[in-house]
C-alpha cells in the first residue's frame, strides 16, 4: 500500500484524536472514571487478554457470521427470484416494507418466546434485518438489471435457474454488496446488543463491556468499546476486498495496488 | 440497379404491420407503423435505412420478436427452427455482451448454453478470435475496451451460433473509418462461410452501401418504403470503385424523392 496523501491525512487526524484524549485525561479535566487516561485502556488490555477476551470476541464474531451467512443464504437466492418475477415481488412488497420498519431490537422478547433463550435467538435476531437489507436490495439490483441482456438469456432459452444464477445474479452483485455492507453493521451492532442483556451461558464482546463497566473496571470498558469497533472495521475490509475482487469488471472498480 | 426479384422463401417477412408504442394514439394516422409489409430475401444484405426517429430500430426489434406487433405479422422462413436463429444486436455493443465475463468466456458462453460439443466450440472460437483479432484481447474484461474492440466482440459473441438471420442496429455509428472497414470485411466474411441473412440498420449512407445488396429506405408516419433499391454483388464496394458513384447518386435520389 502506497503512503498516499489521503491516507497520511486519515493517520494525522487519528493521533490528533489519541493527543486529545491524553491531554484531557492525562491532566485530569475529567473523572477518570467517565475518562480513562490512553495508557490505562493499553494497559488493560493485556489483562483482557488474559481473561477470556479473545473467547469474546470469537462469540461474538462466530454469531455475527453466522447471522450474515444466514442472511446471505436465504436473501440473495429469494431476492433474485422476486426481482425477477417482479409480479411476486408487488405481493410481498408491502408486508416485507412493514417488517423492516419494525427496529429488530424490538422484536427480541418475541424471539425469545418463539425460539427460546440461548445461541439461536441470539443469531436469529441478527440475521433478521441482515436478511431484510439484503433481500430488498437484492430485488432492486436484479429488477434495474440490463433488459437488453435479459433478451439473450431469453433467446437461447436459458431457464430460470440459469438466467437467475448466471445473468440476474451478476447485474444485481453491485447492489448485493450495498446491502451486505449494510447487514454487516446491523449484525454487528445487534448481536453486542443483545449479548449485553441477556446472560447467556457464554459472554461474547458485549457481555463483556457491560460486566467490565458494572465491576467500574473502566479502562477495560473501553479497551473493549474499542476492540468492538476494530472488528467492525475488519469485518467492513473484508467485505471490500471480497467485492473488489468479485467486481472486478465493473469499469469503476480497480484491483488494489 | 433492377427491381427486386422475388425469391421463393423470404428469410424473413413482416406483414401487414402496425405497431404504436404505449401512450401515442392508437388510431392509424397515428400509429408508427399501419399495414406495413416488407421481406427479406435468404442470404441477402439489406441495408435498412431512414432518418433518425423513423423507426428503423422499432422495426429490427419486431423482426426480432423483442417487441410484439398490435397488428400483422412476423413470418419466418420455416428453416429457421430455433428462436436463436434470429438475433438482434444492440446498438450499443455492451448490452450485447456480459461484462462480468472475459472476451474469451464471452464468445464461449453461447455455444456452450446451446449445447455445441467442446471441440466444435473451440474450433468455432479459435476461428472467431482471429477473425475478429481477439486474440490478444482474450482475458480482458468489455469495460477495459474501446469501442471498436467491444464491438468486434459482441459481433462474434452474436454470430458465434451461426444465426441465419441477423439484425445489426447501427454497428458503426461509434467506429472510425479504418475500424469499421474491418468490421465490415469481418461481417461479409462471416455472411458468405455461415449463409447469414443480414439486416443493416443505418442512417448512413456508405455504410449502407458498402454492405447491403439492397437497400430499403423508410420514413414518415406512419411509416412506408420511400424507396427500394437493388445493387450488384461484388465487394469491396470502396468510393472509386466501378459503379460505386452511381449507386450512390441512386441511393441518394430515392432518399430525396421520399422526402417530400
Amino acid at each position: 500500500m502506497a503512503w498516499s496523501k489521503p491516507n497520511a491525512r486519515k493517520w494525522m487526524l487519528l493521533g490528533a484524536l489519541l493527543v486529545l484524549w491524553a491531554a484531557v485525561s492525562g491532566a485530569r479535566v475529567v473523572d477518570p472514571i467517565i475518562l480513562p487516561t490512553p495508557w490505562s485502556v493499553v494497559r488493560a488490555v493485556p489483562v483482557m487478554f488474559r481473561e477470556r477476551l479473545l473467547s469474546d470476541i470469537g462469540l461474538t464474531l462466530g454469531r455475527v457470521l453466522s447471522a450474515l451467512a444466514i442472511a446471505c443464504v436465504f436473501g440473495i437466492p429469494l431476492g433474485l427470484l422476486l426481482g425477477y418475477r417482479l409480479s411476486m415481488y408487488r405481493i410481498v412488497e408491502g408486508p416485507l416494507h412493514a417488517l423492516r420498519s419494525i427496529p429488530a431490537s424490538a422484536l427480541f422478547p418475541l424471539f425469545l418466546i418463539v425460539i427460546g433463550v440461548g445461541e439461536k435467538s441470539v443469531v436469529a435476531l441478527a440475521a433478521y434485518p441482515s436478511l431484510l437489507v439484503i433481500l430488498v436490495n437484492t430485488v432492486s439490483g436484479a429488477a434495474l438489471s440490463n433488459k437488453r441482456r435479459l433478451y439473450q438469456a431469453r433467446l437461447w432459452n436459458l431457464d430460470t435457474l440459469d438466467t437467475i444464477g448466471e445473468v440476474l445474479f451478476y447485474e444485481a452483485l453491485p447492489r448485493i454488496f450495498d446491502g451486505v455492507r449494510t447487514a454487516v453493521s446491523y449484525a454487528l451492532m445487534l448481536v453486542i446488543a443483545v449479548e449485553m442483556f441477556i446472560g447467556l451461558g457464554e459472554r461474547g464482546l458485549g457481555r463483556g463491556i457491560y460486566e467490565y463497566q458494572a465491576t467500574y473496571r473502566i479502562p477495560e470498558t473501553y479497551g473493549a468499546v474499542i476492540i468492538a469497533g476494530i472488528i467492525g472495521i475488519l469485518l467492513n475490509e473484508v467485505v471490500t476486498r471480497l467485492q473488489n475482487r468479485m467486481l472486478r469488471w465493473l469499469p469503476y472498480v480497480h484491483e488494489e495496488q | 440497379m433492377s427491381a427486386p426479384t422475388q425469391a421463393p422463401q423470404p428469410a424473413l417477412a413482416v406483414e401487414h404491420l402496425a405497431f404504436s408504442f404505449p401512450g401515442h394514439a392508437e388510431n392509424s394516422a397515428g400509429r408508427l407503423y399501419d399495414d406495413f409489409s416488407l421481406s427479406v430475401q435468404q442470404g441477402s444484405i439489406l441495408a435498412l435505412m431512414g432518418p433518425s426517429g423513423s423507426g428503423k430500430s422499432t422495426l429490427g426489434r419486431i423482426m426480432a420478436g423483442i417487441l410484439s406487433p398490435q397488428a400483422g405479422e412476423v413470418r419466418r422462413s420455416a428453416e429457421f427452427r430455433n428462436r436463436w436463429d434470429v438475433v438482434y444486436i444492440d446498438q450499443h455493443p455492451i448490452n450485447s455482451v456480459f461484462p462480468w465475463q472475459t472476451v474469451a468466456r464471452n464468445i464461449r458462453y453461447p455455444l456452450k448454453k446451446l449445447g455445441w460439443d467442446p471441440a466444435q466450440r473451440k474450433e468455432r472460437i479459435c476461428y472467431l478470435m482471429s477473425l475478429f483479432r481477439l486474440g490478444a484481447l482474450a482475458d480482458a474484461y468489455p469495460a477495459s475496451l474501446s469501442g471498436g474492440e467491444l464491438q468486434r466482440v459482441a459481433l462474434a459473441r452474436c454470430l458465434s451460433w451461426k444465426p441465419e438471420l441477423v439484425i445489426l442496429d447501427e454497428p458503426f455509428s461509434a467506429l472510425d473509418r479504418k475500424v469499421k472497414a474491418e468490421i465490415i470485411a469481418a461481417l461479409q466474411e462471416l455472411a458468405v462461410r455461415d449463409c447469414i441473412t443480414l439486416v443493416l440498420i443505418t442512417h448512413n449512407i456508405s455504410d449502407a452501401l458498402a454492405l447491403g445488396n439492397r437497400c430499403v429506405v423508410i420514413g414518415q408516419r406512419p411509416v412506408r418504403i420511400i424507396s427500394d433499391l437493388e445493387f450488384s454483388k461484388g465487394f469491396p464496394r470502396e468510393p472509386g470503385a466501378p459503379d460505386y458513384a452511381a449507386m450512390q447518386q441512386a441511393l441518394i435520389a430515392g432518399i430525396r424523392d421520399g422526402l417530400v
